[in-house]
């Protein structure tokens, strides 16, 4: 019998094979004992561009490419290290600091090893993540070592050793063998030894700060490293409050809120039905109510109270546990705004703190005397409270220092202290932050994170990351709009860019029809096709034509702009703009979904240029009957770009008989025929305040005559009408090849129906009864209720066509069986991969040959895309409505100002007209259609019959205190007098629904000095003309 | 938990036990370990180590010489089993083969009834038993290997040895192949943790010695070099197939240059 064993000697390599052996257990408990090779070797180069000896030795890929050297030759320096440092932090370091090695300020040439990588994997996913994106990004010049594999840097785990000792080691070993390894370099190239980087260690660990010590390595804790940086104020305020907290002790204070419940007694509780999970949300109108919506009841769940939401912030997926019945109440009639009612904390003085402060308790106790006395007829809803977090979801937040927070200390300077920071979502509580800059971040916009939210206090905890302006001007409140909403807004990478075709904005169709980019596509070029768009639109995505048939029909087609041609599936371009799911519009800005040189020339269907298209041609009986309907990609040739006006008015004129301008009035024709058939089907006519903002008029007029509200002309609904028809007819197309993958779009029915008799079964009810909501006395009437109905649909999503059984794909609100994106490429993500599906579908062969429809096919990931363009679309509109509604602030702001120079005493408001949207116990909501605006009017902003119409804010502040209202929660109105006042006729009664004059005037929030600015709405006249 | 080559791999070029894309782990063989057998090998690729023995040709049993191939040469009869310690988690097997092991007797089984020159012995059965000690990656491919080594042991013909290998793509290459900016990788010869996480085939190839010269040591005249083995479990677009292909032939001709030096080397009792 022969050994097994195996002969090192027989072997060159198997000397250099060490094993790597670790214990770990599974999710069921068991404990496995894993077994790694590991192949060490010498040809790890170290990445340097100073050194010598790794070019030679660092080897190629299998292309024969060496990846580039990523470390300066000239790193930057500090005052401590002259000749420019490297870096290498270890997973403390990088758990407590991310975001300053993420600065653009400092922390560059990094060493990231392979050990503290895989520690930190293991201990945070997300910060993992976001330390790989940092490695992948060239510019910050981060490199990743893999210090295991190299034989000199490897370290083998001592028998007594614990593992976080081995890898400090290993950390330290990396150090040393660097700074050995560079001054060797140097000395090859005939350099002295100390013109070389130091390696400087980054560690918050003592113990291996003085082994660094000891063993000859520099290191230095994170905190000591920045403070010798120049920018060392502001870093230092980035480093995690948690560490900061760690170092105080614990054990100080009362502990303010109940513990959350243990990780096993939540996951039994909500297999057992206990416990309830579901996404916790807070109410706008009331910080101190939200609803937790959970698979087990058919309406949400009250949570009320400070107390029984136990630190959980706006968007947590939390565990919540119904109260007794006794405690159940009903929502609240009440306006309570954060700022008002805790405007007086002290961010310092955490002995003082309770976790309901009186003002707050009052604020309560006067709801559930109101739930209480009302209890006969107003039924009080069940109530649950927070007992655990499954999922923590907070993000970095936008926000501003309150002002009244700094305090006295403002003149102390460079003092640490606590302030508070307002976020700008009013649905995020305040946020303590330690600062050392208090005095120069007030009035400007800032990015906060939340670090922790420990029992003992009454307030999250978290630290700045970087300040984006001041306040309301124009480049820091965008910045900050696109960080709320989580839009995209950096610039594209090179990776993105270099998908473009190389011929840049001289890229034309090719002239030869032997060349591969006609495959497959039809030439329709002789076509008379035109564009209509609003003025100044530069991404044209759709054009139109109608021609008669020699048989009485008509030809009419809708050509889309064929992105599909220039974005091929999964190349960087495509995954950038599946991230980014749709183009953002600002007032003053438009974030593009695909590179401006695709958006606005390749793709855009211009006129006078060959263009290459995605074509949908029917053939329509002089009624608009559809007779056959084809798809194909195309080139066409666009005779004519019109604005909406333009084309009105080329239809509008009688001597005009050239062939574009009658195919303009046959498609119009068309589209009246069609419209009319869609509501008689029941297609809601719904509406949404939309108001159009020029800002580019001239600078000295009234600013306030840039807002308008956007006019409807019959070409609007003319280019509207056939876009709904190219969606519908490739939605079926699509849905017929892949039963499974399509892509459709859906409004789910009703969710909830509010304060009006409406038949929510169907959408033709629904669209009746709508119609019947007429007031003859007030025209605006209709729409408020359509504006309503609207807002009380489930947002339209994308899914995909396997996820619903096939009844659901109906389109509640166009009333069609079934419905696509389609006709945007150029600004959404869906229509493009519905262009895939539908070149796919018609068997186009794409010009290498194979099908493009790649990649698309699989659901799990189509269900993936479709999860985030739903969440970008919706993030994109409320981008838009913001950025509507600052640009009305600051013309408001501008209007104000130029009346006061013109008359100092002039009131710098506006009178318009309103109409109440909502009704609350002490304060009601305006919304003001000429703006677009919805407001809150408190009880200080009714102006009583007889007052002295003074509208500073400052004087009426008090006012409130006198007021006493009437509120009647059945018929929704609301009256205001002034208490103990004699006269009946002192007083105000509003109602639901009634207009009303008001006063829209900008103002500077007061008490609070750079306080922001809101706009403040009066109500002078309350009387139903 | 560990890193992922999919993640690492574009990054530092190096596989996350510190070998590069076209490098083998350590290949360690002997053949005639088992003298009661008529020929037997031990082979170890990385932390995958196989013992194989095989029995005959001898008369066949049952009288299995009636069945399907029978009637022209030997039946070949292969039976793998999987030591209940060579994985992670220690199994108890209760009847013998899983799904695994049956997989990979069906292939062996199949791959060397054809490749034997099986005709020079009729009636008779040639029985091969793997034993799997310990399973890191590769296993079909070390399997075949050691199945070659010990056929050579017992003396059976064959037209050329039968090697193994594996090719992997450091990715998930679930979509075509973008020639321009290709920044996957092929990799050769996958451990374990690779082939949980990356999509794989494994080939074997066979070099055909000319018949009638001696030449063994002849490297550079190889003869023609065929696939006789193809298997893949996990999905990968056909694009891809292009630079997998060839990386696992070139592992199967590293592996046959170990094998020839194994057998060389020893001497047989």
């Amino acid at each position: 019998m022969k050994s097994l064993r195996r002969d090192p000697s027989s072997n060159s390599q198997a000397a250099n094979v060490a094993s790597k052996v670790f214990v770990r257990s599974t999710r069921s408990g068991k404990v496995q004992k894993i077994v790694r090779e590991l192949y060490l070797r010498q040809d790890i180069p170290c990445s340097s561009k100073l050194c010598s000896i790794c070019p030679s030795i660092a080897p190629p890929d299998r292309n024969g490419n060496i990846a580039p050297f990523v470390l300066s030759d000239q790193p930057a320096g500090t005052k401590a290290f002259p000749r420019g440092h490297y870096l290498v932090p270890d997973t403390n370091a990088l758990m407590n600091g991310m975001d300053l090695f993420e600065h653009t300020g400092a922390f560059y040439d990094v060493i990231i090893l392979q050990t503290v990588l895989e520690e930190l994997r293991n201990l945070s996913l997300p910060l993992y993540n976001r330390l790989l994106a940092l490695i992948k990004t060239d510019d910050k010049r981060f490199y990743l070592f893999f210090n295991e594999f190299r034989l000199e840097t490897h370290v083998r785990r001592g028998a007594d050793e614990s593992i976080n000792d081995r890898n400090d080691r290993a950390v330290r070993t990396v150090a040393s063998w660097y700074s050995e390894h560079l001054k060797t370099s140097a000395a090859k190239k005939g350099k002295k030894a100390k013109s070389v980087p130091a390696i400087v260690v980054i560690t918050n660990d003592k113990g291996n700060l003085e082994k660094a010590r000891s063993e000859n390595v520099t290191a230095l804790s994170l905190s000591d490293y920045v403070s010798g940086l120049e920018d060392s104020e502001r870093l230092l305020d980035m480093i995690t409050e948690a560490q900061v907290r760690e170092s105080k002790g614990p054990g100080r204070g009362e502990l303010f809120y109940p513990e959350y419940y243990s990780m096993s007694k939540l996951q039994t509780g909500l297999r057992a039905g206990t416990l309830h999970q579901g996404v916790y949300n807070v109410s706008p109108y009331n910080y101190l109510e939200s609803s937790v919506k959970v698979p087990a009841f058919d309406k949400a769940l009250l949570i009320l109270g400070r107390d029984n939401s136990n630190r959980a912030i706006s968007g947590d997926i939390v565990a919540i546990e119904v109260l007794p019945k006794d405690q159940w109440k009903s929502p609240s009639t009440k306006l309570v705004d954060e700022e008002a009612v805790t405007r007086n904390d002290n961010p310092d003085s955490e002995e003082t703190e309770a976790v309901v402060s009186d003002k707050e308790r009052k604020a309560l106790q006067d709801e559930v005397k109101k739930a209480h006395g009302k209890s006969s007829e107003g039924n009080p809803q069940p109530t649950a409270k927070v007992v655990g977090i499954i999922k923590r979801n907070w993000r970095q937040y936008v926000g501003h220092v309150d002002s009244n927070s700094t305090g006295s200390q403002e003149t102390s300077g460079r003092r640490q202290q606590n302030v508070f920071v307002l976020p700008m979502d009013k649905k995020i509580p305040k946020i303590r932050l330690r600062t050392r800059q208090a005095s120069s971040l007030l009035g400007e916009r800032i990015l906060v994170t939340i670090d922790s939210w420990p029992r003992d206090s009454r307030y999250p905890s978290g630290h700045f990351i970087r300040s984006l302006g001041e306040l309301e001007t124009k480049g820091a409140e965008t910045e900050a709009l696109l960080l709320e909403y989580d839009v995209q807004y950096k610039p594209f990478p090179k990776a993105v860019t270099d998908c473009l075709p190389k011929e840049g904005h001289d890229w034309k169709v090719p002239q030869s029809k032997e060349d591969k980019g006609w495959k497959g596509r039809r030439d329709l070029r002789h076509l008379q096709v035109c564009s209509i768009d609003p003025p100044g639109c530069q991404d044209i995505d759709d054009a139109l034509h109608a021609r008669p048939l020699p048989n009485g029909n008509f030809e009419v087609g809708v050509h889309i702009a064929d992105v599909s041609h220039f974005v091929k599936p999964n190349n960087a371009m495509d995954l950038e703009a599946s991230i980014r799911g749709t183009t953002v519009y600002l007032v003053d800005k438009r974030i593009d979904m695909l590179p401006h040189l695709l958006g606005t020339d390749l793709c855009s269907l211009k006129c006078d240029v060959e263009r290459y298209a995605f074509s949908v041609l029917w053939e329509m009986t002089p009624n608009a009957e559809i007779v056959s309907s084809d798809f194909t990609k195309s080139v066409i040739l666009s005779r004519q770009s019109y604005s909406y006006e333009q084309a009105q008015l080329k239809i509008d004129d009688k001597s005009d008989t050239t062939e574009l301008t009658e195919s303009m009035r046959q498609l119009l024709r068309f589209s009246k025929i069609l419209r009319q058939k869609r509501y008689d089907a029941g297609a809601l006519n719904l509406a949404s305040p939309e108001v159009r903002i020029e800002a580019d008029a001239d600078e000295v007029g009234d600013p306030l005559n840039d807002v308008k509200t956007k006019a409807m002309l019959e070409t609007n609904s003319l280019v509207e009408e056939f876009m709904l028809l190219a969606n519908i007819s490739v939605a079926s197309k699509i849905y017929d090849s892949f039963s499974q993958t399509a892509l459709l779009h859906l409004i789910n029915q009703l969710s909830k129906k509010r304060n009006m008799e409406l038949d929510v079964s169907s959408s033709g009810a629904l669209a009746s009864s709508l119609d019947r909501c007429v007031d003859p006395k007030n025209p605006f009437f209709n729409t408020l209720v359509r504006i309503l109905a609207t807002r009380c649909m489930t947002s339209a999503e994308y899914f995909v066509a396997g996820a619903h059984a096939e009844p659901e794909f109906r389109h509640y609100g166009l009333a069609s069986p079934i419905y696509t994106h389609f006709t945007s490429p150029i600004r959404r993500y869906a229509d493009l991969l519905v262009h895939r599906q539908l070149a796919s579908a018609i068997g186009y062969e794409g010009e290498d040959g194979h099908a493009v429809i790649e990649g698309v096919a699989t659901r799990g990931k189509l269900e993936d895309i479709c999860r985030n363009i739903n969440y970008r679309h919706r993030n994109a509109q409320f981008a838009g409505r913001a950025s509507i509604e600052y640009y009305v602030g600051q013309a408001l702001k501008a209007r104000g100002e130029m009346e006061q120079k013109k008359n100092a005493d002039a009131d710098a408001g506006i009178k318009e007209e309103g109409y109440v949207m909502r009704v609350f116990e002490n304060g009601v909501v305006v919304f003001v259609p000429r703006f677009g605006i919805e407001g809150v009017v408190r009880l200080e902003d009714f102006v009583l019959p007889g007052e002295s119409a003074s509208f500073s804010a400052s004087e009426r502040r008090d006012l409130a205190i006198h007021r006493t209202t009437e509120f009647d929660p059945e018929e929704y109105t609301l009256r205001v007098e002034e208490k103990g006042h004699p006269e009946k006729e002192r007083s105000v009664q509003v109602e639901l629904f009634q207009r009303v004059q008001v006063n829209v005037s900008s103002v500077k929030e007061e008490g609070r000095g750079a306080g922001k600015r809101r706009v403040r709405i009066l109500i002078l006249d309350a009387s139903d003309k | 938990m560990p890193l992922e080559t999919s993640t690492t791999y574009p990054l530092t070029k190096l596989r996350l036990d510190g070998r590069r894309w076209n490098e083998m782990r350590v290949f360690q063989a002997q053949i005639s370990t088992n003298p009661a057998s008529s020929g037997s090998s031990y082979l170890a690729m990385g932390n995958t180590s196989i013992m194989c023995s095989v029995h005959g040709p001898a008369e066949g049993r049952r009288g299995e010489a009636s069945g399907s191939a029978g009637s022209g040469g030997a039946v070949v009869d292969v039976d793998v089993n999987v030591a209940g310690f060579a994985g992670i988690d220690r199994k108890r097997r209760a009847g013998g083969s899983d799904r695994q092991s049956t997989n990979i007797s069906t292939i062996l089984r199949s791959a060397f009834q054809s490749h034997l020159h099986t005709y020079l012995y009729p009636h008779s059965t040639i029985s091969i038993h793997v034993s799997v000690l310990s399973s890191d990656g590769s296993l079909l491919a070390a399997a075949i290997n050691a199945c070659t080594l010990a056929l050579v042991d017992a003396g059976i013909p064959m037209p050329g040895l039968l090697c193994g290998c594996t090719a992997g793509m450091t990715g998930s290459a679930s979509t075509p192949k973008d020639p321009r900016e290709d920044e996957l990788d092929p990799l050769m010869d996958l451990s374990l943790p690779e082939e949980q996480e990356l999509p794989y085939l494994t080939i074997g190839t066979t070099t055909m010695v000319p018949v009638g010269q001696n030449n063994m040591d002849e490297d550079e005249e190889d003869g023609e070099t065929k696939v006789a083995v193809l298997n893949m479990d996990s999905k990968v677009h056909y694009t891809y197939l292009d630079s997998l292909v060839p990386v696992a032939i070139d592992g199967c001709r590293e592996i046959r240059e170990l094998m020839e030096g194994v057998i060389r080397g020893s001497q047989r009792m």
